[in-house]
């Protein structure tokens, strides 16, 4: 069976209505699992499904819903059992009828919310719903349907359990509040952009509010979406003093002849709604001729709660790249995520619309340094991503695992690199980047990359990858080089862009390499690529002369609209604020008293002219910490003031570590800690403030986050050498995966001193569990640090 | 539901603050954190009004199988026959929000960690207000929450099925028993036809009263 053949054949499809209502109506009790009937009380699930069949469902869905192995896990029961079952009963009732109706197996959310807000891996996730597709396709299902989803990332694990496991169509429907976007933030774009990608059957709303309500989010979805549309709304609003819902069958059916008019090609009814309300919509809609409008599609990105078009020129962020960069190779080699998510937020407030993410170095796992930064990455920020790198495993590796329709940076025009990344870029459903190079290297001539540009959008159209989805980077050489060559560039991105219609990207800043003044060059070059066609400039976000120049860009060709965004960036600029004291007139330890960032980095410089690094840290920066730290534990400033005042010292420290990059010296780190949040524990803004402290004190921080296993701690430990370790847990549930940290580190005999903190420990209770120091805040953890650090001179 | 203004009173002792302060600096940082705060945050809440019985062992509500276990939950419930079961939550935005800032700026960060925290009761009290504009009762307790006394937090997953908390509001809890997302409460207020002794909230029944900070220091939280 497939979705469209049976559109064809049947036209409007009708799905059942709510099971839940129906079980409550039966006597099912509060708090009982609605699955487990499915092997208790057979009769009374072939009674329900049979009542939707004869209202006229052309398909209907097994009592499968949360039959997973986390909701089951009390249950006794197990997976398989439970959707086998509810299989059969939903095939058995279908043969009873004799009617020729369809049985999907109905998946829902799995219960826990995922990575980075929740605590589920996306990875652990893909076994849930892998179990329960496995078990309904060997049951005999005829589609999988996955629906009520609120978080995109969910969703992507179900379909790719779906896809990897079963042949099975796959239908997908999402719960959309009043204003258009689910509790997690996703947009319908992203949805329909993500289903589509992802080759599934149809797409849609179900639950949450009535047919009413949805009528904005079902406009959207018919307009925009270019496979068929499923909407199963609520029977309207419900009402929490008695239960009930708001509209009754025949106004449902009403607004069912106002769904199929926008376009849907298949409604159902869910809570609230009964087999009345299915039969009247039947009655009603079953059965139209459905004819399917595809959309016009401009290139659209996006991430789990943002969606991105290519509708004008957009800025992508290339600062997320240890080429040439001495600090986020350093970063890298310590598995710093932190500094790699500050570069993505400081792209992103200076106009970023998409980050690039390249983390290739020679001597770390780049696969799993790339897992990791897109996973943290879109924790921070909605920004869609374009995944860099030259190895097709790590590419398929980020493709995986992120939330969204991201961009493939890169493919080129030989055989071996279109094989290999082009099959990638269609099974996740992602846009791709063709750069107009081969095996000779990159042509001269306009005409030759042009070529090579033709050949790939050739390759891509043959593996069903659609033409909006294709971008072409005509290649910036270096002026200094070949100054010839600019003009070629040019021409060949004007060419491709008016031959093929495919949209252009470039990587600017390469233009200026070896030249004075490279600002002024890569601006000047970045406004003649967009007056060229140009459409995705890769650039340096954080310098405002590259930024400005696409501001004013789209400002001059009418694109921004009454010049409102090019307002709302530079109408605020105000004269420069009163001149304060001048740098002379303050102090390091002034301007760490008083939070001041720029002025004691510009003291700091000052100062390393004609001092020694570790003399300014040993005999300025840590007493002026240690008079702040005091006033802090005598109640005379409190925790953010300590943050301001020890952030200021970080950006002393910075200077200085920059400053001994520069000149190859040995890094100043007064010793290295592995900072974790236990096990089980999401909670990690504690574990945070001590990693700043701890920072600001000139300790070099192995963070190893939030809900961290036992083992990894150990790893971590012996991987860096490491004399201390911090953990922390905020909940009694997860002080257990602190003791059985320490004792997995006891039991590795790992000669290293173990200091705990948290808002539910006591000095005591450390104590039993075997650390070696309990600090009751970030100020005690750094004084015990620096404890250790005297006694370990090599910490 | 929409939140105008945080106490930031609240706030500040969260953040160990006892006295009023008069630093500039914290306070602007107070009002820039609380505006993004309120931009980031979605309030939202459920309730559902279930009849209890009492047993041994604990109160059962509804005729469900799940039971408010312990001495606490029970002495609380004295003289009621109904609860309110609630639960709220400021939604996933401002989970987002805390992680950008622990990653930019770690002062706003704890500061916005304390005035969310702050949020998330106002939520409550301002969903009780509404709550009992429709279910009238004669009196009520207060508001009790898992891990209270010796009510275990393990009742949270229940409690939040029971709600269909997570298909109606987005709010769940991880395999610890944490909420998520993470500024959110669950609570139960007894109903009484009669009358409820209206303890106050002292610290005897809490569970944190031997490792409390604010104890500690000589004050309390304010529950």
């Amino acid at each position: 069976m497939e979705i469209k053949e049976l559109l064809a054949e049947r036209g409007l499809l009708i799905f059942d209505g709510a099971m839940g209502t129906q079980l409550q109506a039966k006597g099912l009790k509060t708090g009982e699992t609605p699955e487990l009937l499915n092997l208790t009380d057979k009769a009374l699930l072939k009674e329900i499904h049979r009542s939707y069949i004869d209202a006229g469902a052309d398909i209907i869905s097994a009592n499968t819903f949360g039959a997973n192995a986390y909701k089951l896990s009390h249950s006794g029961k197990s997976v398989d059992e439970v959707i086998t079952a509810g299989i059969k009963n939903c095939k058995e009732a279908i043969e009873e009828s004799g009617k020729p109706v369809f049985c999907a197996l109905d998946i829902g959310p799995i219960g826990q919310l995922l990575e980075p807000t929740g605590s589920l891996k996306f990875e652990q996730a893909y076994e849930y719903f892998k179990e329960q597709v496995i078990a309904g396709s060997n049951a005999g299902a005829d589609l999988v349907l996955f629906e009520t989803m609120t978080d995109l990332y969910e969703l992507k694990a179900a379909i790719l359990a779906a896809k990897e496991n079963c042949s099975l169509p796959i239908i997908c429907s999402m719960t959309f509040e009043e204003n258009g976007r689910t509790f997690t933030g996703c947009p319908v774009l992203s949805e329909i952009l993500l289903c589509e990608g992802l080759g599934v059957s149809a797409v849609g709303v179900n639950c949450s509010l009535g047919p009413k309500e949805l009528m904005p989010t079902i406009t959207e979805l018919c307009e925009k979406s270019n496979i068929p549309v499923i909407v199963m709304p609520n029977a309207g609003l419900p009402d929490p003093a008695t239960g009930g819902y708001s509209i009754d069958a025949e106004e449902f059916s009403e607004y069912a002849v106002k769904i199929a008019e926008l376009g849907a090609a298949i409604i159902g009814g869910c809570c609230g709604t009964t087999p009345e309300f299915i039969r009247r919509t039947a009655d009603k809609v079953k059965g139209r001729k459905y004819t399917h409008k595809k959309a016009d599609r401009i290139c659209t990105l996006c991430s789990g709660t943002k969606t991105v078009a290519v509708d004008r020129p957009r800025i992508i962020g290339e600062r997320i790249n240890p080429t040439g960069k001495k600090l986020f190779k350093q970063a890298l080699i310590n598995d710093d995520i932190d500094y790699i998510l500050g570069q993505a937020i400081e792209q992103v407030n200076a106009g970023a619309d998409i980050l690039d993410v390249n983390v290739g170095l020679p001597d770390i796992d780049e696969k799993a340094m790339m897992i990791k930064a897109v996973k943290s990455i879109q924790g921070v920020t909605g920004v869609p991503l374009q995944i860099d790198s030259t190895i097709p495993e790590v590419l398929e590796a980020a493709l995986r695992v992120y939330n969204g329709k991201p961009i493939v940076n890169s493919v080129n025009g030989e055989e071996e690199s279109l094989e290999s990344v082009l099959p990638l870029v269609k099974k996740y459903g992602a846009a791709v980047v063709g750069l107009t190079l081969d095996k000779n290297g990159i042509p001269p001539k306009a005409k030759q990359r042009v070529a090579i540009a033709e050949r790939i959008i050739k390759r891509c159209e043959q593996y069903g990858i659609p033409k909006e989805d294709i971008l072409i980077d005509c290649l910036t050489l270096t002026a200094s080089a070949e100054q010839l060559a600019v003009n070629e560039t040019l021409k060949a991105v004007r060419e491709v862009k008016e031959r093929f219609g495919v949209k252009t990207v470039l990587g600017v800043s390469n233009i200026s390499f070896g030249l004075p003044n490279r600002e002024l060059l890569n601006h000047i070059f970045l406004a003649m690529a967009l007056e060229n066609g140009l459409d995705l400039p890769i650039i340096n976000p954080n310098v405002a002369a590259m930024t400005g120049t696409v501001r004013a860009f789209n400002l001059l060709k009418a694109i921004d609209i009454n010049s409102a965004e090019y307002i709302a960036a530079y109408g605020s600029d105000t004269p420069a604020a009163a001149v304060k004291p001048t740098t002379s007139d303050i102090t390091l330890e002034y301007a760490i008293d008083n939070g001041l960032k720029a002025e004691a980095a510009k003291l700091t410089e000052q100062l390393l002219t004609d001092n020694e690094p570790m003399s300014i840290i040993n005999e300025r920066l840590i007493p002026a910490l240690d008079k702040t730290g005091t006033l802090f534990e005598t109640g005379k400033i409190f925790l953010p003031q300590l943050i301001l005042s020890a952030g200021v010292a970080q950006s002393c420290f910075d200077v200085i570590k920059a400053h001994l990059a520069k000149n190859n010296s040995e890094t100043v780190s007064k010793g290295k800690i592995v900072l974790a949040t236990v096990k089980g524990d999401v909670h990690d803004i504690g574990k945070n403030i001590v990693k700043v402290l701890l920072e600001n004190y000139g300790f070099t921080v192995i963070d190893l986050g939030k809900d961290v296993e036992y083992q990894a701690v150990v790893d971590a430990v012996r991987n860096h050498n490491v004399k201390l370790v911090g953990l922390s847990a905020l909940m009694t549930t997860t002080l257990k995966s602190m003791e059985e940290t320490i004792k997995l580190i006891r039991e590795n005999n790992l000669d290293c001193k173990v200091v705990v903190g948290g808002a539910v420990l006591t000095p005591e209770y450390a104590e039993k569990i075997g650390a070696d120091f309990y600090a009751k805040d970030a100020k005690e953890t750094v004084d015990i640090a620096r404890r250790v650090a005297t006694d370990n001179s090599d910490l | 539901m929409t939140l105008d203004a945080i106490d930031k009173k609240e706030a500040l002792r969260y953040l160990g603050c006892k006295e009023n302060i008069d630093n500039e600096r914290m306070i602007s940082l107070l009002d820039e954190c609380e505006k993004r705060l309120i931009s980031a945050a979605a309030p939202k809440y459920l309730y559902e009004v279930f009849p209890i019985a009492f047993e041994l062992g604990g109160v059962r509500i509804s005729d469900s199988n799940i039971i408010l276990r312990g001495n606490d939950a029970a002495e609380h419930l004295k003289n009621c026959n109904r609860i309110v079961l609630m639960c709220a939550t400021l939604g996933q935005g401002v989970d987002v929000l805390l992680r950008q800032l622990q990653v930019t700026d770690m002062a706003s960060a704890v500061t916005t960690d304390s005035l969310a925290s702050a949020a998330v009761e106002q939520v409550c009290d301002k969903a009780e207000a509404e709550i009992f504009e429709k279910v009238k009762c004669n009196s009520r307790t207060w508001r009790f929450s898992p891990g209270y006394g010796d009510l275990p937090l393990d009742i949270q997953y229940s409690l939040l099925s029971i709600l269909n908390a997570q298909k109606r509001i987005g709010l769940t809890v991880n395999d610890s028993n944490m909420m998520i997302p993470t500024k959110s409460v669950t609570a139960f207020i007894g109903l009484s036809d009669g009358e409820v002794e209206r303890k106050s909230r002292g610290c005897e029944s809490c569970n944190m009263k031997d490792k409390c900070k604010f104890r500690k220091s000589g004050g309390h939280c304010g529950n």
